[in-house]
């Protein structure tokens, strides 16, 4: 489809003016997933489109009293990537920032695009799912906070109205002793879409887990919880056979299909494994080791020990 | 002793080309210019029931809409004229060019191809070379009637290449031989994805045409556009601006018969550049998919006595230049040993797939691959160390290879060695690493090629070249040449090149030979300015040419700089007389002595002429739970000769070496229905910078006899990688084990 209209506005307000005028818009922030899926035939741009990357206001992280973060949608991976505060308290979320294309599409993607567009292969998505992120939607009608879960619900599909834009993500405070991590499958190290991916965020009270989360990337059509790995890891110290039974409930969470990037068998047989390295190097990270960001590129733990 | 030759000369192009102010065809407007756009087949194999481009026509910004109709109905092809320039009533690929449009901007045309009104009925399309071989509908039913320019090629059904190369008793061998292992690889197509898709330009201009084109064989596209279009080659025009690279990927004749047939039709210049998925689907250029059986019968110590294979190429639709894969495939099971009995068939089969042709190295890589493996596990099973397996079977002086050619102290075992020692082969692994060697042989063709140098008033020179520059830095060492027979520096000329109306014939960026072969044109060229230039000077010295000398710009006494006559200021006195300018294409040199009498089908490379060896060590780690292997550590040596430019000849090796590991790790094409899936840089996974392992890179062999200038010979990076598992992108099994083999 030819875009007839193209809009660059400069304000929140002007924005949700614009939205609610049109009704065939497509938001573009970075563009670096739109552009390359609308080359591809894949998803044709609409009549109106807007961009988003003059908005003043939608850019930058900052930690609120509560000592949750908040980060503008227009805030780029590279950003994140570069945020000591990130590094240091939401550890996979800049795991997943560090990973995305490469520094060019890093400088130019945002997290607003990443969350929006709701790939299955986000690698933003399950590190917010972990740390219980939740999506602030404005309009021109007001402003509410959706749980990341609960706003992406398929491919390419959110609950946003067409008439909300993403304007913020929150994150809350980590506990005391949380470590958290991603870990994707790749076959290259820059330009890659994740094959498998695994989110944990675990909490460590002396050496026992008092809280725990792992969410999976890429092998289901949205990223996906795994509930009861928390189950089987909280309350007791992460043993080998408890990493097993988490890896074991990740497995059974997975819905993999087969693409262009792997099987549905592969990707199955992957699930544990990437998921037990999230995990191992999360409580790595909770016990105050440095695992260097991103995890993904740190030498595997072959022997899928806990220590 | 060379005063620039060998030095690390920093290429001209090398600037603009860094910098993005290269321009290249898609950079390209003229005047009055309209956007063409191509209708591609969406299936592998279809009948065209209705083609109607009335409504297209009808819009308006709509230029001209071309079909097959509009086109001569002659046939052409490099080695079977099998193809017209739009389909005609069949399709036989997923991406064949069924129309074209020039419009007034790029959304019109998109707008015209929905237009076209196209009814196809669906076949099935022939995708298994088996079936094809035996029994299959055949992919061109009236093969029989399509011409060749070939008189040795031996064509059966799909079968448009049936080639063997028989030297000694097979059978006898195998049945002394200690132990005979017998094993199939499989290779899938792979692309040439240079970073410029394919543009092309054309204009008319009365009934000549001027096409702009991303060719790296501008010689040969003209030929086959005046062919094609019935016209004398001085009515066509190729020129290339800046060339983004090919990889082989560029090589043929491919849209310019396309475009000048639109411009024509559409009264107007029409430019049309390619989307990286055309790129993939529509170039008919790919690594075809190989199936690869090899036999081997050794004796206990090692020797290889008998050696059987049958080379299998799913060439695709069309024949184009796919059957110099097929024969260079062939060379390749031999690779540089000492095979006394050997028996390789090849068959070159029709297919409903992408056309293959000349990839980089076309048809090397896989068998390469295959061989080095097999070769793996023969010294396995013998209990030999691989290293030391190779070290007893790579050809020695005297040797005979399979067609005959008598190796001249070649330098495989040196490859071999040099490279064990720098890559410290031997040296402790870590956990999950691995480490593996493979040999590999080469050719260099002597071929035909032509050049001018004339010497500018101020002393400047220009090199005017028909040879082509496709990334590979060849005719960027042309200067050097020039400077070195002439006492000047590279920096002192400029080349007027890849202009088919400006420079002598040459073949184009194909057969890793443009550096010998241009190369001893551009030498003999400036030889001849230089005897003019010692005529001059020894007129003004008042003293015999033979005892002068040129050197740093000027021509002296031999060793006497205190009389030296500046080359500038002969040359404002030849611009007043007899100009300094020089001619050359100089004594093509012999092929290598062989004897391919035993053999079927053979087209071209019936020998490895004037061979070349190289040899490769990898290090990789093996994530043992995903399968995922990275490349630690690359060592790659070289025999080329004498090395002209350092530079160039290490970039060459970088490129080949990254390339190979793509090839082997990550790179792939996954087909549903005959069409390919991963048409795109997101899903055919390339690698990048930051997979490139440290590339160790040694050159051997200088001093010994080379056929280009200096002694150079040609350098291909063969990317003989050690190990290659299949395709990630279809998915690797965990492996067991480090040295688990891929097949």
């Amino acid at each position: 489809m030819t875009v007839h209209r193209y809009f660059a506005p400069e304000s929140e307000a002007e924005l949700a003016s614009l939205i609610g005028r049109h009704d065939d818009v497509v938001l573009v922030a970075g563009g670096t997933d739109r552009v390359v899926s609308t080359r591809r035939g894949q998803k044709p741009l609409a009549g109106t489109l807007i961009s988003l990357d003059r908005v003043s206001g939608l850019r930058g992280l900052s930690v609120g009293d509560d000592g949750s973060l908040v980060v503008g949608a227009l805030t780029t991976h590279a950003d994140i990537e570069a945020s000591p505060t990130v590094v240091d308290s939401w550890t996979a979320l800049a795991d997943g920032s560090a990973l995305i294309g490469s520094p060019a599409t890093r400088n130019t993607g945002t997290v607003a695009g990443n969350i929006m567009n709701a790939s299955p292969a986000m690698d933003l998505g399950s590190p917010l799912l972990v740390h219980g992120a939740e999506v602030e939607l404005r309009s021109s009608g007001g402003r509410r906070q959706v749980p990341f879960g609960e706003l992406v619900v398929g491919p390419g599909k959110t609950t946003a109205q067409a008439s909300e834009y993403a304007a913020a993500v929150h994150v809350p405070a980590p506990a005391p002793g949380t470590g958290s991590a991603y870990v994707r499958l790749q076959y290259r190290r820059a330009m890659e879409i994740a094959v498998v991916g695994a989110a944990a965020l675990i909490v460590l009270d002396d050496g026992i887990v008092s809280e725990a989360r792992v969410a999976l990337t890429a092998v289901g059509p949205t990223c996906l919880d795994v509930r009861e790995a928390t189950d089987v890891l909280v309350g007791q110290a992460l043993s080998a056979d408890r990493l097993d039974a988490a890896a074991a409930a990740a497995e059974d969470v997975a819905r993999p299909i087969s693409d262009a990037r792997a099987d549905a068998e592969y990707r199955q047989a992957l699930v544990g494994t990437i998921a037990r390295r999230a995990i191992t190097f999360a409580a790595e990270r909770a016990r105050g080791r440095a695992v260097p960001v991103p995890a993904s590129e740190v030498k595997p733990i072959t022997n899928g020990g806990g220590a | 002793m060379t005063t620039v030759v060998g030095e690390r000369v920093v290429r001209q192009d090398g600037r603009q080309k860094v910098t993005g102010a290269a321009y290249y065809t898609a950079d390209m407007t003229v005047t009055g210019m309209a956007h063409g756009a191509f209708l591609y087949a969406p299936h592998a194999r279809a009948r065209i029931l209705r083609l109607d481009v009335t409504a297209a026509r009808a819009l308006p910004g709509v230029y001209a809409v071309v079909t097959q109709v509009d086109a001569p109905p002659d046939r052409y092809g490099g080695f079977v004229k099998d193809r017209t320039v739009f389909a005609c009533e069949e399709v036989r690929f997923a991406g064949e060019v069924v129309a074209a449009v020039a419009a007034q901007t790029p959304d019109i045309a998109a707008l015209a191809l929905e237009h076209i009104d196209v009814e196809y009925e669906p076949l099935d399309p022939i995708v298994d070379v088996e079936q094809a071989l035996d029994g299959a509908d055949l992919v061109h039913p009236d093969w029989e009637q399509y011409a060749t320019g070939y008189p040795n090629i031996v064509r059966q059904g799909n079968d448009h290449g049936r080639m063997t190369t028989v030297r000694g008793d097979v059978a006898s061998a195998f049945a002394v031989a200690d132990l005979i292992v017998e094993e199939r690889y499989v290779s899938d197509m792979a692309h040439a994805v240079p970073i410029e898709p394919h543009a092309i330009v054309a204009q008319w201009n009365g009934d000549q045409v001027t096409v702009w084109s991303s060719s790296q064989v501008p010689f040969l596209a003209r030929a086959a556009t005046a062919q094609i279009l019935g016209i004398p080659e001085s009515r066509v025009r190729i020129v290339v601006p800046y060339l983004g690279g090919g990889f082989g990927g560029k090589c043929d004749v491919h849209f310019e018969p396309h475009l000048a047939i639109l411009a024509r039709a559409a009264r107007r210049p029409v430019r049309l550049v390619f989307s990286r998925r055309e790129e993939f689907t529509a170039v008919d250029k790919t690594h075809g998919p190989m199936q690869i059986d090899i036999k081997t019968g050794v004796m206990r110590d090692g020797t290889i006595v008998a050696r059987e294979g049958r080379l299998v190429i799913d060439a695709g639709a069309y024949a184009a230049d796919g059957p110099y894969a097929t024969e260079i495939g062939m060379m390749m099971f031999a690779n540089g040993y000492r095979i006394e009995n050997i028996s390789i068939e090849a068959h070159s089969v029709y297919t409903n797939r992408t056309p293959s042709g000349s990839v980089r190295a076309p048809g090397g890589p896989q068998v390469c691959w295959a061989v080095e493996q097999h070769t793996d596990v023969l010294a396995a099973r013998l209990g030999l160390d691989p290293v030391e397996f190779r070290r007893r079977n790579l050809v020695a002086d005297g040797d005979v290879g399979p067609t005959g050619q008598v190796f001249e102290a070649p330098l495989a075992l040196t490859c071999l060695e040099r490279a064990i020692e720098e890559s410290g082969y031997a040296d402790a692994l870590g956990p999950g690493e691995g480490v593996g060697v493979a040999c590999a042989w080469w050719y260099t063709l002597p071929l035909a090629s032509g050049a001018f140098v004339r010497i500018n008033a101020d002393g400047s020179g220009t090199i005017i070249t028909g040879a082509q520059e496709n990334g590979s830095g060849a005719v960027m060492a042309l200067p050097m040449l020039a400077a070195e027979a002439l006492g000047m520096s590279a920096e002192d000329f400029s080349i007027i090149y890849q202009d088919t109306e400006t420079g002598p014939w040459d073949l184009g960026s194909a057969g890793s030979q443009t550096t010998c072969n241009n190369g001893r044109a551009v030498t003999e060229a400036a030889l001849e300015v230089r005897e003019q230039l010692l005529d001059l000077a020894s007129d003004v010295l008042e003293i015999d040419a033979a005892d002068l000398e040129l050197s740093g710009g000027h021509v002296r006494p031999v060793g006497d700089p205190s009389r030296a006559v500046a080359i500038a200021t002969l040359a404002q006195t030849a611009q007043g007389g007899r100009l300094l300018l020089g001619k050359g294409s100089g004594d093509v040199p012999a092929w290598t002595a062989h004897d391919a009498s035993g053999c079927v089908g053979r087209l071209g490379y019936s020998v490895f002429p004037h061979p070349t060896f190289s040899c490769h060590v990898a290090k990789v780690r093996v994530d043992a739970e995903t399968g995922v292997t990275q490349v630690l550590d690359y060592t790659a040596v070289h025999d080329v000769g004498h090395v002209l430019n350092p530079i160039g000849a290490e970039g060459q090796v970088d490129g080949g070496v990254v390339h190979g590991i793509g090839l082997a790790l990550s790179e792939g094409t996954l087909h549903r229905e005959g069409r390919q899936v991963n048409p795109n840089l997101l899903d055919y996974k390339l690698r990048t910078a930051a997979d490139a392992p440290p590339i160790r890179i040694a050159f051997v062999g200088d001093g010994a006899p080379g056929v280009g200038p200096h002694g150079a010979k040609s350098l291909v990076s063969n990317r003989s990688l050690p190990r290659r598992p299949p395709s990630p992108t279809r998915s690797p099994r965990p492996l067991a084990r480090v040295s688990m083999r891929c097949r």
